[in-house]
């Protein structure tokens, strides 16, 4: 059985009795290298064989792209992100080097998990927030060849590593590295070894979290369970808030600082159950762990320090563990879909009106119904109001497609909820409370944000079934306009979500603001939904809405709807700024609604070309939608 | 008003296509009858699944025109795509949601109102005996169970004219029996299929006009026994009483060029 057991579907089946997942080279005769016998294992010939043909895979489908004008433009859009991570993750280090340097000069090392935990939540959550958006290559292709299950391992959680979270937490990793040597330079070896092991830790739990969630995500039965614990966790975060909203010491004023000493001592009474019990268990954590681990040699304890490092090793395996556990299956060659099950009704016969159905009679009944009575539906049946017809059709798919998509529902409901939470910011403590006047603007600005993918690559979720609209007597634009009206939708019940939660964390807003953010809303959709349709017709990248890894992500469509809705956003700020300014912030509503007159108008400008666009377009559309490596 | 019986279901002119330098095909001209059976074979890349997207309004034409029925075709014949069914290549399916919400779509994205395409959408699932997968998603059926839905919705709409790229790829042998019972009884009420596949036995039994085209070009066209009759003269032993199989005449049409015997066996292989 080792074909089946030992390496399943990779092909080593071909290998014969005896060989197992690291013996994969086939009979004589067919195992490639001919004649000379193959050293297996991770680092064998025939795996780094397979390290060097998958590097010049890449490099090519890197350069074929390039022959392409969208390619080229990828290629500028992917360097100018790196270049734009690359700045976030030195920022971020930097800072957290220099926080790290003065806990560490000045003794204060019970901080010091702080700075550890946020380099983790960074790496952790930060993939969430931008799967969509990378270009992920999907290793499980390698199945088909005799790849040992090490060195597929090894691949899957090493491949990748220039992807976004790695980087930045590899330089939160690396800030906090140059931090605590530069304080106590004898520290030097120990920070190594403990930043080491936590970084490589981070990278094996990050792929295994993922690896997973794909796997749940791909059955509708732990596709409901996770649904239901992202909604528990959702909720749960709510909790924070209270917190947060007693939390002292915010603002920046001059009182508040003045203020902080005292303040801090207060929380330490108020909360310092809450927080002791928070400490006692994070020390047992990984980021805890290593930080830890390096206090414990800075104090003369390396047999402690020691612990605490074997532990996070142990962590490091865990991680590892369950990563194998997951990639193990998927190497055997599991079915993620429902196995398929015998039709009962296979054999039943079908009674149709006025007669007992058989093959022959069954066969006939699609030419029964013709046409010509298509016809005759489609011709009272056309618009919304009636309740059938195309728009209401795409739009009936879309909310299906969004509801059966947990990563499109959490980047679409996370904004609503970070300005929940962090909503209370924009109440000063000082001077009785008073909020900031643009904070509505500014809290409905960052709840649309999730919106940016949505707008931009409407045709995303199409996949292959973009060529109906083009084989169905329905015009694209009208498929794009019941896009856009399902996208407006959910829009207005966003932003309505967001005033409300706005609302009540801050109070009722002064009735200017909120006129005014109303009329840059207006504004803001149409736009929106002009240049998101530009963007999805030009520009499109298949979305697997079920997926939150392994994604085909278009960098030059997120960079450019950045951009887009940057430029609306500033826009707005201009104005509101201008307006307070001059102290009249009743000037924004006119302003605004002039302006999204102007969107509105190019939203249908846009719409009545969506047509020829698409037409000419159509091979490319149907190529980038419909292709599945 | 679209075209009356008696007029071609499907007519083309010089229809070619090109992707730059390469041209995919060339000045292809053929017409379809109404009620046809119509088998359109060839070699691997010969052009075969270009020519269908054209047909079809997936593909523009780099020169040439089609009609269909009688009409001008083009991809903004709205009208004439009510009529017209297709199971293209990549099936066209939406894996996000089950088979009949996915009809539901399609039937109303062809213009049905709820009702009808209810009642099809039930009817289609019992004969494609899916209906006890209903609660599963498309992106979880099998590539057989996809295909049978792309069929099923292809004809939801009882479309006059049907396209299908390779419907029987993948499709199980009782599935397929099903499938050309479908198709022939649709053939009995007077739609015109034209039907690309690899599996010359299906041509042989169901199409009535096969045309052959190779490296871009068509080669035949015209009935079985006009192919069988064009080329006994050219298969040895073919003037006797043996009738020549569509594999013998199809290779005997491409086989100069589309099918060279190798030069010799590979090395390598045992």
């Amino acid at each position: 059985m080792a074909g089946v057991g030992g390496a399943g579907v990779n092909g080593a089946g071909l290998a014969g009795p005896g060989a197992g997942p690291q013996e994969p080279a086939g009979p004589k005769g067919l195992s490639g290298g001919g004649e000379r016998p193959l050293e297996t294992g991770v680092f064998g010939t025939l795996a780094r064989g397979q390290y060097a043909a998958l590097i010049r895979l890449r490099w090519h489908m890197f350069t074929n792209e390039l022959r392409f004008r969208k390619g080229a433009l990828e290629l500028g859009a992917r360097t100018f992100g790196y270049m734009l991570y690359g700045f976030t993750g030195l920022m971020i280090g930097a800072g957290a080097g220099a926080w790290a340097y003065i806990l560490v000069s000045s003794q204060q090392w019970r901080f010091l998990p702080i700075v550890f935990w946020i380099g983790f939540l960074i790496w952790q959550m930060v993939p969430v927030m931008l799967a969509s958006f990378q270009e992920q290559f999907d290793l499980s292709i390698l199945l088909r060849f005799p790849v040992g299950f090490k060195s597929f391992f090894l691949l899957y959680a090493f491949f990748g590593l220039s992807d976004v979270s790695t980087i930045l937490g590899g330089l939160c990793c690396a800030g906090i590295w140059v931090g605590v040597t530069l304080a106590l330079p004898h520290l030097f070896l120990w920070t190594t070894a403990a930043l080491g092991v936590f970084a490589v830790f981070n990278i094996f739990l990050v792929r295994a979290i993922f690896a997973w969630i794909d796997r749940w995500l791909s059955q509708r039965k732990t596709r409901e369970i996770l649904m239901a614990a992202f909604m528990v966790l959702a909720l749960s975060a709510q909790l924070l808030n209270p917190a947060l909203h007693n939390f002292p010491g915010r603002s920046g004023s001059h009182a508040s600082r003045h203020a902080r000493p005292q303040e801090v001592q207060r929380i330490e009474l108020e909360y310092s159950p809450w927080l002791r019990t928070a400490n006692e268990i994070q020390k047992w954590l990984p980021p805890g762990l290593a930080a830890a681990s390096i206090r414990e040699v800075a104090e003369q304890n390396p047999g402690a320090a020691l612990g605490r490092l074997g532990l996070l090793g142990v962590y490091f395996l865990a991680a590892g563990l369950v990563l194998a556990a997951r990639l193990k299956a998927e190497y055997r060659g599991e079915n993620l879909g429902h196995s398929p099950k015998q039709s009962k009704r296979a054999a039943r016969r079908v009674r149709y009106p006025g007669k007992e159905s058989t093959s022959e009679s069954r066969s006939e009944f699609a030419s029964e119904t013709t046409s010509a009575e298509a016809g005759k539906a489609w011709s009272g049946a056309g618009w919304l109001g009636t309740g059938t017809g195309p728009i209401t059709a795409v739009m009936e798919k879309e909310l299906r497609t969004l509801m059966r998509s947990i990563p499109q529902m959490y980047v679409l409901g996370a904004p609503l909820l970070m300005v929940f939470v962090f909503g209370s910011m924009f109440r000063s403590n000082a001077g009785g409370g008073n909020v900031y006047p643009l904070a509505l603007p500014i809290c409905m600005a960052y709840s649309i944000l999730g919106f940016s993918q949505l707008f931009s690559n409407n045709l995303g979720t199409e996949g292959g079934g973009i060529q109906l609209i083009f084989l169905s007597p329905t015009p694209v634009r009208t498929v794009l306009l019941a896009k856009n009206l399902f996208h407006a939708l959910l829009f207005g019940v966003d932003v309505l979500l967001a005033g409300i939660l706005v609302s009540l964390r801050l109070g009722a807003p002064d009735s200017a603001v909120l006129t005014g953010t109303i009329a840059w809303l207006l504004f803001a959709l149409p736009i929106n939904l002009a240049v998101g349709n530009l963007f999805s017709l030009t520009m499109p990248y298949r979305v697997n809405p079920g997926r939150l890894t392994r994604q085909r992500g278009s960098q030059a469509n997120a960079l450019l709807s950045l951009l887009a809705q940057l430029a609306v956003l500033v826009v707005g700020g201009a104005v509101f700024l201008l307006c307070w300014h001059v102290d009249n912030l009743w000037l924004a509503t006119p302003i605004f609604l002039a302006l999204a007159g102007g969107a509105f108008y190019v939203w249908i400008r846009v719409l009545r070309n969506s047509d020829g666009m698409a037409n000419r377009r159509r091979d490319v559309l149907i190529a980038t939608m419909a292709k599945t490596d | 008003m679209l075209a009356q019986m008696g007029t071609t279901a499907i007519q083309t002119h010089g229809l070619t296509r090109r992707f730059g330098a390469l041209t995919a095909v060339e000045d292809v001209t053929f017409s379809v009858a109404p009620g046809q059976f119509f088998g359109f074979l060839g070699p691997n890349g010969a052009g075969k699944s270009t020519t269908i997207k054209m047909l079809t309004g997936l593909l523009e034409p780099s020169a040439g025109t089609i009609e269909i029925l009688g009409q001008p075709f083009g991809a903004t014949a709205l009208e004439l795509k009510r009529q017209i069914g297709v199971v293209p290549e990549g099936m066209a399916l939406q894996g996000r949601l089950t088979a009949p919400e996915y009809l539901h779509f399609v039937g109303r994205m062809y213009g049905l109102d709820k009702a009808t395409t209810q009642q099809r959408t039930e009817e289609l699932l019992e004969f494609m005996q899916l209906a006890n997968e209903s609660r599963k998603l498309v992106t979880d059926f099998s590539h057989g169970m996809q295909k049978k839905l792309a069929l099923a919705a292809a004809v939801i709409h009882g479309p006059k004219v049907l396209f299908l790229d390779e419907p029987f790829e993948g499709v199980d042998a009782i599935a397929a029996g099903m499938l050309k019972t479908m198709l022939q009884g649709m053939i009995h009420r007077g739609a015109t299929i034209f039907l690309t596949t690899h599996v010359l036995e299906i041509v042989e039994r169901l199409c009535t006009h096969v045309a052959i085209i190779s490296r871009g070009r068509l080669v035949a066209n015209g009935s079985i026994a006009e192919l069988r009759s064009g080329v006994a003269s050219t298969v040895p032993g073919a003037e006797g009483e043996r009738r020549l199989t569509l594999e013998e005449i199809f290779l005997s049409i491409v086989g100069a060029d589309g099918m060279q015997e190798p030069q010799q066996e590979l090395s390598w292989l045992a």
